[in-house]
């Protein structure tokens, strides 16, 4: 918009993006609370005179106070779209939906761990710090239209998800997991990057809008000549490849099982929740805006990644006795079915794409808010966590009710008809199959009945199967009662009133297509 | 890019001169080694223990701050050069960095990153 031409006299000045700072204010608020939070916390935490104070719960609300306040500031922000700060970012109704979902995400993924946090001693404010900044990151990488800004976004998350993977100092396996995703993290921002690069140096342009005008059919021709078009394609498979390697997609995968087993628990349950929203969310703006030309290239390659990702996903976690191991390979799998939504190309893949998304997140938020309860082994009198599936052993008579809340989120994740997760699989195959794509649909159909098999395994050790040692859990935390709860009804309930949240997606999927 | 060439042309003479200085020592000096002579120098005694040590994190820190407020003035060059041209905006975007960084100082301050006891 502004350029050199426009302004002889060029000179920077506050008027020209006066307004530009409206469109990001929610993320400004965030950023600024951030920072007051993190000064207010070190003095605090270091101050003598107040005895040195834990203030990982202090710091937690008033975090969750910060993401309410903001979510306040992002749904009633009237400037809702455009392209601002020299086409860096944009704010239109994708980027709004994905930002309430993550918003969503990373308040009920802190809420569920506050107590988990306590317990175990991870003291260090500074989680909730790192969680509030990958946030803010995400919402930046949410509204990024430009290379150059969308990397930044990735690697400032990335950045703080290592601290988070490896924040339990004393755990050998947390520094582990931070050092695995820290290396591979790296590298998979090396391949986006030479993938940028190279695009930058086939056509001069950083923008995803201007890249989308230039690839349509009378453009390839006339700007780009055959070879370059060739080099474009290169770049854009090293994006896909380093965006794959973000999503945890198969063949890029390896690292996940690690890292979600290795980092604390809570962390695990954010890493799970809210990179994928924010990866899918410019996937969704690439593609689809700037590569939408291009399509029969990367179609090919995510078809592969889906399938490879749906039937990895159902078979390796078919051995885990794990239960972090087990989600983790169930959100590799689920990947795949993610990508069944954006390989169609059509409407109704980026909807089935979001509400699965939608309820992806919800079940997940769920599950975890479960899987993070204390629990008491007998004759050991200390806290101790479910690690293997089979400490869920007789939960059905120790907790009925908890038990059945993940017995239906099992079923739900499975895709068991009456429940949420089965209308989100369901309308993903339906968009694959008026696309075409009969065998993307016909294996995911069959690894999910595959995947079925340890879902409802998790639910037969709950039921049905005696345990040696006892375990009795303690009292669920309020906050993540309350989590569970709601995410409970939505599971069960979806089916009665399933039309504003189509409505919503098939809006948002409507207006990219435009 | 051609004033250049001078200083490649410094570089490999200092290069050259070094290396003759430390070879005619080579080539001059008397050279007799013996056990005595070769061992470790630990203030005239044996050497008490293993080399190895635990090595202070502090170091660490040292140079991650070295890196980071290094970076902070490769961000300060352009800036301080172009002032005049890009006029307040220009100035108090470079506060917004330099507050934002001046937070994460205070942070590893308060934190005791920089006490050597």
């Amino acid at each position: 918009m502004h350029s050199n031409q426009l302004f002889p006299n060029f000179e920077f000045n506050t008027v020209l993006f006066e307004n530009d700072f409206k469109g990001i204010f929610a993320e400004l608020f965030l950023v600024y609370s951030i920072l007051l939070l993190l000064v207010y916390g070190v003095i605090l935490s270091t101050s003598k005179e107040k005895k040195y104070p834990l203030l990982i719960g202090n710091i937690g609300w008033l975090g969750l106070l910060s993401l309410f306040l903001t979510f306040i500031l992002l749904i009633k922000n009237p400037y809702s779209h455009g392209l601002i700060f020299y086409n860096t970012l944009i704010i239109d109704q994708e980027t709004q939906f994905f930002k309430i979902i993550a918003l969503g995400g990373s308040f009920f993924s802190i809420l569920i761990s506050l107590d988990y946090m306590k317990k175990e001693g991870l003291n260090g404010f500074e989680i909730i710090i790192l969680t509030l900044l990958s946030t803010s990151s995400i919402l930046f990488l949410i509204s990024s239209a430009d290379f150059i800004s969308m990397y930044l976004a990735i690697e400032f998350q990335s950045l703080c998800f290592y601290v988070m993977a490896g924040s339990k100092r004393d755990s050998e396996f947390s520094t582990e997991a931070g050092l695995k995703y820290f290396l591979l993290g790296a590298f998979s921002s090396g391949l986006l990057l030479f993938g940028c690069s190279l695009i930058y140096g086939f056509t001069g342009i950083t923008s995803f809008t201007e890249l989308g005008k230039l690839f349509t059919p009378g453009g390839q021709e006339v700007v780009t000549g055959l070879y370059s078009l060739r080099g474009c394609e290169l770049g854009m498979i090293f994006i896909l490849v380093g965006l794959l390697f973000k999503l945890t997609a198969v063949p890029f995968h390896m690292y996940a099982p690690d890292v979600y087993e290795g980092a604390p628990t809570s962390i695990t349950a954010f890493f799970s929740i809210t990179p994928k929203i924010s990866i899918l969310a410019v996937f969704i703006r690439i593609f689809f805006e700037g590569f939408y030309d291009l399509m029969i290239d990367w179609q090919t390659i995510l078809i592969f990644s889906s399938l490879a990702s749906m039937i990895l996903g159902a078979v390796a976690a078919l051995s885990q006795n794990k239960i972090k191991r087990l989600l983790a390979y169930s959100s590799i799998g689920h990947v795949g079915y993610l990508l069944v939504g954006l390989c169609c190309g059509t409407i109704e893949g980026i909807q089935g794409l979001l509400i699965y998304l939608v309820v992806y997140v919800l079940m997940t938020i769920n599950i975890f808010g479960i899987i993070l309860f204390p629990l008491r082994r007998e004759f050991i009198n200390s806290v101790q966590r479910i690690k293997y599936t089979t400490d869920l052993g007789m939960m059905a008579k120790t907790n009925p009710v908890v038990a059945f809340t993940l017995t239906v989120s099992m079923f739900s994740i499975a895709g068991i008809p009456p429940l949420a997760g089965f209308y989100s699989k369901a309308f993903l195959f339906f968009a694959a199959l008026s696309s075409n794509l009969y065998l993307l649909a016909v294996i995911g159909v069959l690894t999910s009945v595959v995947s079925c098999f340890y879902y409802i395994r998790v639910v037969k050790i709950m039921y049905f199967e005696n345990p040696k040692n006892w375990l009795s859990f303690s009292q669920i935390p309020k906050e993540s009662s309350l989590v569970v709860g709601i995410s409970f009804f939505f599971i069960l309930f979806f089916v009665f009133y399933p039309s504003p949240l189509y409505l919503a997606t098939h809006k948002v999927a409507l207006f990219l297509s435009l | 890019m051609v004033e250049y060439v001078s200083v490649f042309i410094y570089f490999i003479i200092g290069l050259s001169l070094a290396l003759i200085i430390l070879g005619l020592s080579f080539v001059f000096a008397t050279r007799k080694a013996d056990p005595e002579k070769i061992s470790a120098y630990e203030c005239g005694f044996d050497p008490f223990d293993d080399a190895r040590s635990r090595f202070d994190v502090q170091f660490y820190l040292v140079a991650i701050l070295f890196i980071i407020f290094d970076l902070e003035v490769t961000f300060l060059f352009p800036w301080a050069l172009t002032l005049n041209k890009v006029g307040f905006f220009g100035f108090w975007s470079m506060m917004a960095f330099l507050a934002i960084l001046t937070i994460g100082f205070v942070y590893e301050w308060r934190k005791g990153a920089l006490d050597w006891s």
